[in-house]
C-alpha cells in the first residue's frame, strides 16, 4: 500500500481542471514563469501559484529561481505512479530520436 | 467495468519525424547492431532483421526483474517496415520493471527532401487500479496522449 500515497497525491493535482490545463501548458513549454502562466489564462497570479504549489507537491512540476523570477518546468516522471512505463517510454522515445538524428547526420552528412 | 473491458485498453506512443535522409539510411541505422547501440544507448544481443529472430536488450534491472527485454523480429520490409516485440518486467513489481509486452514498429515513407520516419510502441495496458481511473473522471485519459505528444515534438 505504499503506492498509494503517491498516486492519490498525483491524482488529486490533475483531478481539477484548472490545475490539469495549468499542467499540460507547463508541459507544452520548456520553461515558463508564473506571470507567462497568467497571461490569458483568467485566473490570478496568486491562484495560479497555489496551483503550481499542488503541481509541485504531487511531483509533475519542478521550479528554478532565477534572479527575481521562477522558471517551472514539467516532471514527467511524476507521472510515473499512473502511467508507468508508458511515461518512462515516452521519454525514452523522445531522447532516442534525438540521438537517431545525430547518428544519421554523422553518416550521410 | 469488466476485466476484460479494462485489460484490452492499451495505449501506444507515437513519434514521427521528417528526416533529411533516403530510406536506406535511415534502415541502416534501425538494422545495424553497432548503429543501433549508439542512439538506442543499448547494444541488442542477437539481432538481424529477419522475420522470427529473436534477440534482446540489457537495461536497468527492477525489482524481481533482471533488466533483460526480449524482442521478436515480427516483420521486416526492407526501407520500409520494421517490427518487433519488446517485452519484459515482473509480476512482482509494479511500476518500473512491471510486466510489459508491448510492439515497435517503425515506418519509413519516402518524402521528397527524405524519409517520414513513424515509430508506434503498441501494447501498454495501464495500471489495474480500476477506481483510480475511476476517480480521475476521465481525466488521465487526456494526460496520456500528451505525454506521447511530448514525445513527439521532436519530429
Amino acid at each position: 500500500m505504499i503506492e498509494t500515497l503517491p498516486i492519490n497525491a498525483v491524482m488529486r493535482a490533475l483531478a481539477d481542471p484548472t490545475r490539469r490545463a495549468l499542467f499540460e501548458r507547463v508541459a507544452s513549454a520548456s520553461e515558463i514563469t508564473v506571470a507567462e502562466l497568467t497571461k490569458g489564462s483568467g485566473v490570478t497570479q496568486g491562484a495560479i501559484s497555489q496551483h503550481l504549489k499542488s503541481l509541485k507537491q504531487a511531483g509533475l512540476v519542478a521550479e528554478r529561481p532565477e534572479g527575481r523570477n521562477v522558471y517551472y518546468r514539467a516532471e514527467p516522471e511524476g507521472l510515473a505512479p499512473l502511467f508507468d512505463w508508458m511515461s518512462h517510454y515516452a521519454l525514452f522515445w523522445h531522447d532516442r530520436f534525438a540521438n537517431l538524428r545525430s547518428i544519421l547526420k554523422e553518416i550521410d552528412p | 467495468m469488466n476485466e476484460v473491458a479494462l485489460q484490452s485498453d492499451t495505449r501506444e506512443i507515437v513519434v514521427e519525424a521528417n528526416l533529411p535522409h533516403a530510406p536506406e539510411v535511415i534502415w541502416k541505422a534501425l538494422t545495424t547492431g553497432e548503429l543501433i547501440g549508439r542512439w538506442l544507448q543499448m547494444t541488442p544481443t542477437g539481432f538481424e532483421a529477419t522475420t522470427g529472430k529473436r534477440f534482446t536488450y540489457q537495461t536497468k534491472a527492477g525489482g524481481a526483474w533482471d533488466g533483460v527485454i526480449h524482442c521478436q523480429v515480427l516483420e521486416v520490409i526492407p526501407h520500409r517496415r520494421l517490427a518487433y516485440s519488446w517485452k519484459g518486467g515482473h509480476e512482482s513489481n509494479s511500476g518500473y520493471g512491471s510486466p510489459l509486452d508491448t510492439v515497435v514498429t517503425w515506418t519509413l515513407h519516402k518524402i521528397d527532401q527524405g524519409t517520414r520516419l513513424h515509430m508506434v510502441h503498441s501494447g501498454f495496458v495501464l495500471p489495474k487500479n480500476e477506481s483510480a481511473y475511476t476517480n480521475m473522471s476521465g481525466g488521465w485519459k487526456k494526460v496520456v496522449p500528451r505525454v506521447g505528444e511530448v514525445a513527439g515534438e521532436q519530429g
